[in-house]
């Protein structure tokens, strides 16, 4: 019987402190940077979310195979993607995760099991399907997870794959990433019940919903039933109810949002805020500890965005390379 | 050794060869065994015109039926495909990619170049094109210029039992996603296989007839109409060449601008419909790099451009046929560059 | 007779029955649709019972939505329903906002609060509610505190109450609570029980592994139930309204204990608990938790992480909150006729 006050041993709680950490800087920074106009083309920022993605990839290997949305950096970086390639990849240079012809809407690294991010909401769901059938297959335990935002939880393919999942019993895990905005439309409006629970039992999943800005709830609930799939007990959904810092998309003035809302999530709903409160109150983590780990993944982000920005750009024979294995 | 089969038992065969040979295939689709869950018989129907029939009792758990649900299983087998293996899935019409497209040209198409290089996508999705079945407007397309025209994939259309072997044998171990298109009015038809497994690459255009006077320029059933129209067209004196594109996507252009050179005239057939269609995109590519051989203008015999209808009058008339493509051949024939 | 207000207030949690109980025993989810219709046949009823009118907590979790547009609905086909408020007040989906409902309702005046949640959600409410009785139903994944009853009759008691056509004595029974202290601070409350566990934070808060627990105190035992209670209730039996309640000291299966329970400890869960020793609870008797370290479950819900050196209690207390009687309602109605109109 284990004395820790924590679920997670201190190695792994630093872990897991260091990879919220690093999402949020790479994704504040890109704000920034953004602002300037250093960034081509569109992003789509994962800062208030970083519980969610590092709690239940906490639980993953490369073997396990994940496919994400359009906000994909914290399921990149939870994934183990390489920042500095990422950070080429969104500033389209060569060198970058996909040789910047893909951009920050689609980095994937399919020998981290990372199967891309994704421009089209919900089409990751029959994607990961795929790929918990091949583990399925492969009979090495492993699961792909599939995750969609409370908008695309509309999308016909995701439902489809639902049922699919339930008719194949497929590893797969669907993670509803709900934080109520699709775009500028509120789940209020958009969704008939916002209960993906429901929609999960409506085809024989069972489902979870849990605070997606508090870690341990998070990495508990996603450690239950991955294990369950892993052991073949089939599909399964998880709900995270959270928040996101920013807009839809950077350039977004968010006018939908409430007078304040924006401030009071920052101030009350910090996800990593309430981590280090929580380990620091244990007494598991010094302050000092976390402070060093904050300034270092703040040097990783300025050497990726140093890297990204001196690196070359694709050349006009690359625009023709790689649209197949052979023609 | 090769003996006489159909297309349909050919299919059949490359599907059976490929999935002794490599484990790594699956093949999915809707009641492509047929009486899941039912009460009666499993392997019921083998694929809506048994083409699948009897791959169940050798690879029992190979062979997966699916929901009714395109989108899903089509998805699972592009997923699937990124994850190791070589799954075939069948979209039964090709009329339904309405309901799949995305999984197919936004995903499949797009993986290699949109990941730098890094991804490989070897799935198979076969489809049944074409009219003549009197299945009516949302079963009878000839949807292929749609996918020729998407970066990223491939898409082959035989028109022989030979071919279909061969082709489908390639498309299985190519590492590209494949559009492998079969004709529904040619399951029936028979013609020399040989028993062991081979492969025809792709981008290879066949000549099935050779002459001198005019090149037609065909895929699919076409070939067939093609082949009566220059029978007829003998009897004239008019000595047709018949190249089978085979593959539209890689496409052998250097085939078809090799008869056009010897030729001067060509008459392009296609059974789709003209706007953008595959006749359209080989007339234009011949003009642009063979003008000079070029002894009259290009002829282009397509269906027409409405949906397919359903009454069999109509049917017969929207099918181009071997008359409206000798009469093509005569224009090509008698119309003269200035 | 008092004559009371016919305004009840209601609480429907949305985001009960959706915890991680659903994979890791088999505990069922209540759809959300599901609970919006029992919210329906409770209206229905009251209102055919003399309630015109009721306040009720606003939510975002799909049930307010939903029950409005089924409103508007039953109203378009000249349906008779009271007239449903929601309360003006901010909702942040957390328990806040059944705190925050309680007051409301408490400082409104109303007759009595409709509870439709798990034992979570009525210690919620009964930590605020003061006098205002609870009529409880359960939307939730265990059953131990609210009673297993037709909505529609749970809305006619709760009308013939409201409407004052019933006392307080007739139509309230008293209920025991358990108080929890760490450090002489009161700091929360469980209508059946408090389980100590040996795990040191709140994370997906339900209870299952069973090796994890040391201490349970609670304020009834029905060996009918489901839950941790059910532990005390399969080895000492105690009555809602007995006085006391019972203490027990489990301990991990793998050391020997001197007994060893089968308890149905979550729906569809059945499990072998390691049982040291059990004793009764009086009134007023403050049990100090033994355990060095861990966390408190309310009612089957992690709540209170404490550290070495803290110094926790748990103390039953009698007639801590009232609850409506729905049988004892109807039974009255029927013997005195209360339904009953004789022919003009």
């Amino acid at each position: 019987m284990s004395t820790d006050p924590l679920p997670l041993k201190k190695e792994d709680l630093l872990r897991a402190y260091r990879t919220m950490r690093t999402i949020r800087e790479f994704e504040e920074r890109l704000h920034v940077d953004f602002a300037r106009g250093d960034i081509p083309g569109f992003v789509h920022l994962y800062a208030g979310e970083e519980a969610a993605a590092t709690g239940i990839m906490l639980h993953l290997g490369d073997g396990d195979r994940i496919a994400s949305t359009h906000r994909g950096h914290g399921h990149c970086i939870a994934k183990g993607v390489d920042v500095a390639q990422m950070m080429m990849e969104i500033y389209g240079k060569k060198g970058g995760a996909c040789q910047g012809k893909g951009g920050s809407m689609h980095i994937a690294d399919l020998d981290r099991g990372m199967m891309g991010a994704n421009g089209i909401l919900g089409a990751g769901a029959p994607l990961a399907c795929g790929a918990a059938l091949a583990a399925k297959y492969r009979k090495r335990g492993e699961v792909a997870i599939s995750f969609v935002g409370d908008g695309a939880s509309n999308q016909g393919m995701f439902l489809e794959s639902l049922n699919l999942a339930a008719v194949w019993n497929l590893p797969a895990i669907f993670v509803v990433e709900n934080n109520g905005y699709a775009e500028s439309t509120s789940r209020d409006y958009a969704v008939a019940v916002d209960s993906y629970v429901d929609r999960a039992a409506g085809f024989g999943l069972p489902g979870v919903t849990v605070d997606g800005t508090d870690f341990f709830a998070v990495c508990e609930a996603a450690g239950e039933v991955i294990q369950r799939a892993r052991a073949g007990g089939g599909p399964g959904l998880l709900e995270c109810k959270m928040i996101r810092f920013f807009g839809h998309f950077e350039g977004d003035q968010q006018a939908y949002r409430g007078k304040g809302e924006v401030d009071d999530i920052r101030a009350n709903q910090d996800c990593i805020r309430k981590f280090s409160a929580q380990v620091i109150g244990a007494g598991v983590v010094k302050p000092a500890e976390l402070e060093t780990i904050d300034k270092e993944a703040r040097d990783v982000i300025d050497r990726a965005v140093a890297e990204a920005k001196a690196a070359p750009a694709p050349t006009a024979p690359d625009l023709l390379t790689d649209v197949y294995v052979r023609y | 050794m090769a003996r006489k089969i159909s297309i349909k038992d050919a299919i059949n065969e490359a599907l059976d060869q490929e999935m002794a040979r490599d484990p790594s295939v699956i093949v999915m689709g809707e009641d492509i065994v047929g009486g899941a869950g039912s009460p009666g018989e499993r392997d019921a129907w083998g694929g809506v015109l048994g083409v699948t029939k009897g791959l169940y009792a050798k690879y029992p758990d190979r062979l997966l039926d699916t929901p009714l649900s395109e989108s899903a299983y089509v998805g699972a087998a592009i997923g699937a495909a990124c994850s190791g293996m070589r799954p075939v899935a069948e979209l039964m019409f090709i009329d339904f990619m309405g309901v799949c497209f995305d999984q197919i040209f936004n995903q499949a198409a797009k993986f290699k170049y949109m990941f730098g290089g890094k991804a490989e996508t070897p799935v198979v999705i076969r489809t049944m094109v074409g009219a003549g079945f009197r299945a009516a407007a949302q079963h009878s397309q000839m949807l292929t210029p749609i996918f020729t025209h998407i970066p990223g994939l491939k898409v082959v259309c035989p028109s022989t039992p030979y071919d279909a072997k061969g082709l489908l044998i390639q498309s299985i171990r190519d590492n590209d996603p494949v559009i492998f298109c079969e004709h529904k009015a040619l399951y029936g038809l028979e013609g020399d296989v040989p028993e062991a497994p081979y492969a025809i690459p792709l981008g290879e255009a066949a000549v099935v007839r050779e002459g001198r006077s005019c090149s037609i320029v065909t895929y699919g059933m076409m070939v067939h109409r093609s082949m009566d129209a220059a029978a007829a067209l003998a009897k004239e004196g008019v000595d047709c060449e018949v190249v089978d594109l085979r593959s539209l996507s890689p496409l052998d252009l250097d085939t078809v601008i090799e008869s056009v050179e010897k030729t001067g005239r060509l008459v392009c057939v296609d059974e789709a419909n003209p706007r953008c269609s595959i006749a359209a995109d080989i007339s234009a590519q011949v003009a642009q790099r063979a003008f000079p051989a070029l002894r009259a203008q290009i002829e282009m015999v397509t269906a027409p451009h409405t949906p397919v209808p359903f009454s069999p009058v109509l049917e017969d008339l929207y099918i181009p046929g071997a008359k409206q493509i000798a009469e093509a051949v005569h224009r090509a024939l008698s119309g003269a560059r200035s | 007779m008092a004559t009371r207000s016919p305004t009840i207030g209601l609480i429907a949690n949305p985001v009960s029955a959706r915890d991680i109980r659903r994979v890791v025993a088999n505990a069922n989810n209540l759809q959300i649709a599901d609970r919006v219709n029992i919210v329906l046949r409770v209206l229905a009823a009251a209102g055919s019972c003399g309630v015109e009118r009721v306040l009720m907590m606003p939510d975002k979790g799909g049930i307010s939505a939903m029950l409005s547009r089924s409103l508007a609905r039953e109203r378009g086909l000249n349906h008779h329903f009271p007239d449903v408020q929601f309360l003006d007040m901010d909702v942040c989906s957390t328990v806040e906002d059944t705190f925050g409902a309680t007051r409301r309702l408490r400082a409104a005046g109303v007759a009595a609060i409709v509870v439709l949640g798990g034992d979570g959600t009525h210690r919620a409410v009964a930590r605020e509610c003061g006098d205002v009785p609870i009529a409880g139903i359960s939307t939730g994944t265990n059953n131990a505190f609210p009673e297993m009853r037709e909505p529609t009759i749970t809305g006619m008691a709760v009308g013939l109450y409201a409407s004052g056509r019933l006392s307080d004595g007739q139509a309230l029974s008293p209920n025991k609570i358990l108080d929890v202290v760490v450090d002489g601070r009161h700091r929360d409350v469980a209508l059946v029980d408090a389980v100590i566990s040996t795990d040191r934070y709140v994370g997906a808060r339900a209870l299952w592994r069973t090796e994890t627990l040391r201490s349970l105190y609670v304020t009834y035992a029905d060996p009918g139930a489901i839950g941790m209670s059910a532990i005390a209730g399969l080895l000492e039996p105690v009555g809602r309204r007995e006085p006391g309640g019972c203490a027990v000291e489990l301990c991990p299966t793998s050391e020997s204990p001197k007994w060893s329970l089968l308890a149905p400890i979550a729906p569809g869960m059945v499990r072998p608990v390691g049982i040291s020793g059990w004793q009764r609870m009086g009134a007023d008797q403050a049990f100090r938790v033994g355990h060095q370290a861990g966390v408190v479950a309310l009612d089957g819900e992690r709540e209170l992480a404490f550290d070495p050196g803290d110094v926790v209690t748990v103390t039953l207390r009698e007639n801590a909150f009232r609850t409506l009687d729905v049988s004892r309602c109807l039974h009255l109605a029927a013997a005195d006729g209360l339904f009953r109109v004789s022919a003009p």
